[in-house]
């Protein structure tokens, strides 16, 4: 019997083969692109599951409940942990951690690694396996260090690396250190990443802050004791805070800012570490978190898109069903029962099914590469052999045949036998359902096209948008591999001066946008002045800043060697002076420091963008103060060849650091890295769109070659009548515009709701425009209308003699 | 055999009732040939689908070997034709998808028949039709006369006690006709299958032992030959 049922499904989908073929290619782009997607949001949310207590281990972070917000930050100060350990029972581990570039030296041998500081409750924490030494006590001297197994390669080659002495050079000091212990390397799943471990105190200024409740320098991770509810555990921390944070606390109440319903203006909280990953809202984790929007919305799309193909699937399903009519009469006279006829037609989908996956896959292969590039995603097809994906894939494709081949089979099988033998089953209304469908296939559709019109726009407004500042001609070097910032830039400075392309050269504390280092750098000060707490972004500059980057000055002048107190002078932007808000602003001192002497105020610049376009511009206070180091240095050139005077900065460079690498990046290329998030969006919603239209119009070309079919006769009796070419193309294509018609309009406010609210994450955007919604509406038709046409101009050009005698 | 009392089929449309059968009374016994005439409208094709229990009738009593067709359910009236009619119609409906063979051993397959005897009936019955040269075709390789064997080979495989014919040759020549027409009345003779055809043709009707005229929905004559 099921051999049977094989052969007679074969023989009829090669039959229908054209009309089966688009099923399939439908099915199986859907099925490829829900598998890279699905195994994208699979890789993003199975980060860091790999730590055996994982759901046990939490993020202690701080809120401080100002006036304009509150302000979240898992900066935590020093003191924190020891006391936090010996007050509450229900730690059990604690770490801190904070991390930093280090030079390890063994013999002649030198790298520059990630170290991390951490305290030695760390890895009896976190699942880092040891292939030598104990977890125990591995860090239990000051002076040991734990290296991964691919730093020991490097450094030791095949010589056994444990117990051997090597120098670290951390912010530089140099100092010896044991090697206690080697890792497994780290999985590149995880958020903590790092070549080697020492203890937290190292971490520089340890010392000094070891009491201070004030400076908050690092993170902190606790683990609580297995079956402890961490629930409460917030507000058990209220008289820990009260007693620890009242001199903070004091001042934020200075600052205006109000209590929360509970009455805390400051409070300890804890974050799940296993939600690490995507932490993005806690101000500063292990790792690069990612924001979650991009795995949702990439879920999102997934479902969109398997949705459309399913819809499709049951539509070109049904439609096909109209020409097996006659078959499923014939059956049921023979005597097959409806149970067998929906197995048989069942068999058909689950083929079809079959085929699609295996073409899907064999996309899927071939595309996997295309797509880790695109969409920066680190996933290898041999995930989908882990029996978590298996068994979900497992899920899905069973999901899919039973919807979208059920409801076909049910309704084939509902035929009535006498009218579908004599012939009658096409002159059956175009069912609700399958325009349903139709229109939920283009509402998402375009829905995706009018989010990507609208990224695409918010994008290119952003790109476009003048920052305040020279971004194309400034090239930014950050110096990193243990450098000296000023003596670097004091290296440069002369080794430039004679280029002729250079027009000047500067160094700064943070760099613009985000450079190739990867890292950025913000440091907020807050003051008492007058009656109030003024807070700005600290910015360290050296001399040629403001004519490096061609900042506009109003008012003063900028920093200049020839004026003996400009180490303790300082140049802010607008809104710093507004905020300030006493007339004349300018050569007034400001009690910036509360230790030392107040600042004079040399000039005041234009408010330029210093950070994305996410954020409006803050106050912004420019220093020489030294405390800062100089962590980028800004060479602007003169116009003309950039590609040229980018190569001759990258020589000079290279001739005054052969060991460091020159990772200078014109400040464009900067600020563009600002908005790869939103790129990565508009991507996903780029791919989603052309997806989600191409599927949606293969669908609705096999329906519109049915419903010429089965409308073959009326086209015939209206050409005898008279009617035009165009007239009955039109009539054919009526139908389905007013459709996707209806599906524009039921996209729309989903698509301005979306949107606007992710416009809201920007403090710059563009205003959502009616005619992105038009756009979208008449490239939708424009698509469907084209698709239709391929059937309908051909059944309206037909000779109605053969439409009308074939009846 | 079969007993239809006071059978009608009607459609409202718009309060009014179109009777397409009214009120007919009909007894079929065991080995009759019956040949139902009429012209075009009179309620043939339908008299003949509710034989065949493919169509329920708007009001009325059917029996079939005694069992109340009326009364039974879909399941059980399925079963009922599924194990004694053979259909046979005018566009011989095979399906295309499959062999000569394999039309004809699809009731076969409906009624859960095992393999091997399976082979052994179709064998059998494409060697008493002498189309075993043919199994292996498509009906669209075939005439519509062999076309025609076929379907009626495909309606005797399951050994039905009754066979409907709905114009069996309305699709055929004469000659090819003459040839079908002439297996019912063996397969009426020799195997006392009971024949209930419909058709046109004066000529075909004479093979059977009854003609029964329609005219509007009713019985106009019943003529034993």
């Amino acid at each position: 019997m099921l051999k049977n049922y094989i052969k007679t499904a074969w023989r009829n989908l090669w039959k229908g083969r054209v009309f089966n073929l688009l099923n399939l290619v439908g099915l199986a782009v859907a099925i490829a692109c829900c598998t890279l997607i699905f195994l994208t949001v699979f890789y993003e949310f199975t980060y860091d599951r790999f730590h055996t207590k994982l759901d046990n281990i939490y993020q202690i972070y701080t809120v401080s409940n100002r006036a304009e917000g509150a302000e979240v930050t898992s900066s935590v100060p020093e003191p924190l942990t020891p006391a936090l350990k010996a007050e509450y029972p229900a730690v059990k581990y604690m770490t801190r951690s904070a991390d930093a570039g280090a030079l390890i030296k063994y013999g002649n041998k030198e790298l520059d690694e990630n170290l991390h500081f951490v305290d030695e409750d760390f890895l009896k924490m976190f699942t880092f396996p040891l292939i030598e030494g104990n977890k125990n006590n591995v860090l239990s001297g000051l002076n040991n260090v734990v290296i991964t197994q691919a730093t020991a390669k490097a450094l030791f080659g095949e010589e056994p690396a444990l117990n051997k002495t090597v120098l670290l050079n951390i912010n530089n000091v140099q100092q010896p250190f044991i090697v206690s212990g080697i890792l497994e390397d780290i999985s590149r799943h995880s958020s903590i990443e790092f070549d080697l471990l020492v203890r937290f105190e190292h971490y520089p200024n340890y010392a000094a802050n070891i009491n201070a409740w004030e400076n908050r320098t690092h993170i902190a991770m606790i683990e609580f004791n297995n079956g402890y509810d961490p629930a409460s555990f917030t507000s058990q921390l209220t008289p820990f805070v009260k007693k620890h944070f009242a001199p903070s606390i004091e001042i934020l109440k200075k600052d205006g800012a109000k209590p929360n319903e509970k009455g805390d203006i400051f409070w300890l909280d804890i974050a799940p570490f296993s939600n690490n990953h995507f932490a993005t809202n806690l101000g500063g984790v292990e790792g690069n978190p990612v924001n979650k929007t991009y795995p949702v919305s990439l879920i999102v799309i997934g479902c969109f898109i398997l949705i459309i193909a399913c819809i499709n699937f049951i539509n070109l399903s049904v439609a096909r069903g109209f020409t097996r009519s006659r078959e499923v009469g014939v059956r049921k006279t023979l005597g097959a029962s409806k149970g067998q006829l929906l197995i048989q037609f069942w068999i058909e989908t689950i083929m079809v099914c079959l085929a699609s996956m295996v073409v899907g896959l064999l996309l899927c292969m071939a595309l996997i590469n295309q797509f880790k590039a695109i969409f920066k995603s680190r996933i290898s097809l041999s995930m989908l052999l882990d029996p978590v994906t298996l068994f979900g894939i497992i899920i899905l494709f069973l999901l899919v045949t039973a919807i979208a081949g059920f409801y076909p089979a049910l309704m084939m099988v509902r035929y009535k036998t006498v009218a579908v033998l004599k012939g009658n089953t096409a002159s059956t209304k175009p069912g609700k359902l399958r325009n349903t469908l139709l229109v939920v296939q283009f509402s998402l559709s375009t829905l995706l096209i009018i989010c990507t019109i609208i990224t695409w726009q918010q994008i290119n407004y952003l790109q476009n948008k003048p920052l305040g500042y020279n971004k194309t001609e400034v090239l930014s070097i950050p110096v990193s591999g243990g450098l000296i910032g000023e003596k670097a830039l004091k290296l440069m400075r002369n080794e430039l001066k004679n280029h002729a392309e250079v027009a000047s050269v500067t160094g700064a504390y943070m760099n613009m946008g985000r450079g190739n280092d990867g890292s950025s750098r913000s440091s907020i000060l807050g003051f008492n002045f007058g009656d109030k707490e003024i807070r700005t972004h600290i910015q360290r500059v050296d001399y040629d800043y403001l004519k490096t980057l061609d900042i506009k000055l109003l008012e003063g002048r900028e920093f200049n060697p020839d004026f003996a107190g400009d180490s303790t002078a300082v140049i802010i932007n607008e809104t710093m002076a507004r905020q300030l808000g006493t007339k004349n602003v300018l050569g007034s001192f400001v009690p910036m420091y509360d230790s030392v002497a107040k600042v004079q105020v040399v000039g005041i610049v234009k408010d330029y963008n210093f950070r994305s376009l996410h954020e409006d511009i803050a106050p912004l206070t420019l220093t020489m103060d030294k405390h800062y180091e100089i962590n980028y240095i800004f060479v602007k050139v003169k116009p003309g060849n950039l590609v040229a005077s980018y190569d001759a900065i990258k020589k000079s460079w290279n001739r005054q650091y052969p060991n460091t690498e020159f990772e200078g990046s014109w400040i464009n290329e900067n600020t563009e890295r600002q908005y790869l998030n939103e790129r990565r969006l508009s991507g996903i919603f780029v791919s989603g769109a052309v997806i989600a239209i191409v599927i949606s119009c293969i669908g609705l070309l096999a329906i519109s070659i049915m419903i010429v079919l089965q409308r073959t006769k009326e086209i015939g009796i209206r050409k005898v009548l008279g009617s035009s070419v165009g007239g009955i193309v039109l009539l054919l294509s009526m139908d389905f515009v007013k459709l996707v018609l209806l599906a524009s309009v039921i996209a729309f406010p989903i698509a301005w709701w979306l949107m606007n609210n992710w416009l809201q994450s920007f403090a710059y955007r563009i205003t959502i425009q009616w005619w992105v919604f038009a756009l979208a509406t008449l490239l939708a038709i424009l698509l469907a209308f084209i698709t239709i046409s391929f059937q309908s101009v051909k059944a309206a050009l037909a000779n109605p003699v053969k439409s009308l005698r074939s009846e | 055999m079969l007993s239809l009392k006071q059978i009608s089929k009607y459609y409202s449309s718009g309060g009014a009732k179109t009777y397409v059968l009214n009120r007919v009374d009909l007894d079929v016994d065991q080995g009759e040939f019956v040949s139902i005439m009429g012209p075009s409208g009179s309620g043939k094709s339908t008299l003949l689908n509710i034989i065949g229990m493919l169509d329920q009738p708007s009001e009325g009593y059917q029996y079939f070997l005694n069992e109340p067709v009326h009364q039974l359910k879909d399941k059980q009236r399925s079963a009922l034709y599924k194990q004694n009619i053979g259909f046979v119609f005018q566009a011989y409906h095979l399906i295309d998808e499959l062999t000569v063979y394999e039309n004809i051993e699809t009731p076969l397959l409906y009624q859960d028949v095992k393999s091997a005897e399976r082979k052994a009936l179709v064998a059998d019955i494409l060697d008493r039709f002498n189309i075993v040269g043919k199994k292996d075709l498509f009906p669209e390789q075939l005439s519509g006369g062999q076309q025609q064997l076929v379907g009626i080979a495909r309606a005797l495989i399951s050994k039905p006690k009754l066979i409907l014919a709905d114009e069996p040759t309305g699709n055929l020549n004469s000659k090819q006709g003459e040839e079908i027409m002439e297996l019912f009345k063996k397969l009426n003779k020799e195997d006392g299958v009971t024949v209930i055809q419909v058709t046109h043709s004066e000529k075909n009707a004479q093979y059977g032992s009854r003609i029964i005229n329609l005219l509007d929905g009713k019985i106009d004559s019943s003529i034993i030959l």
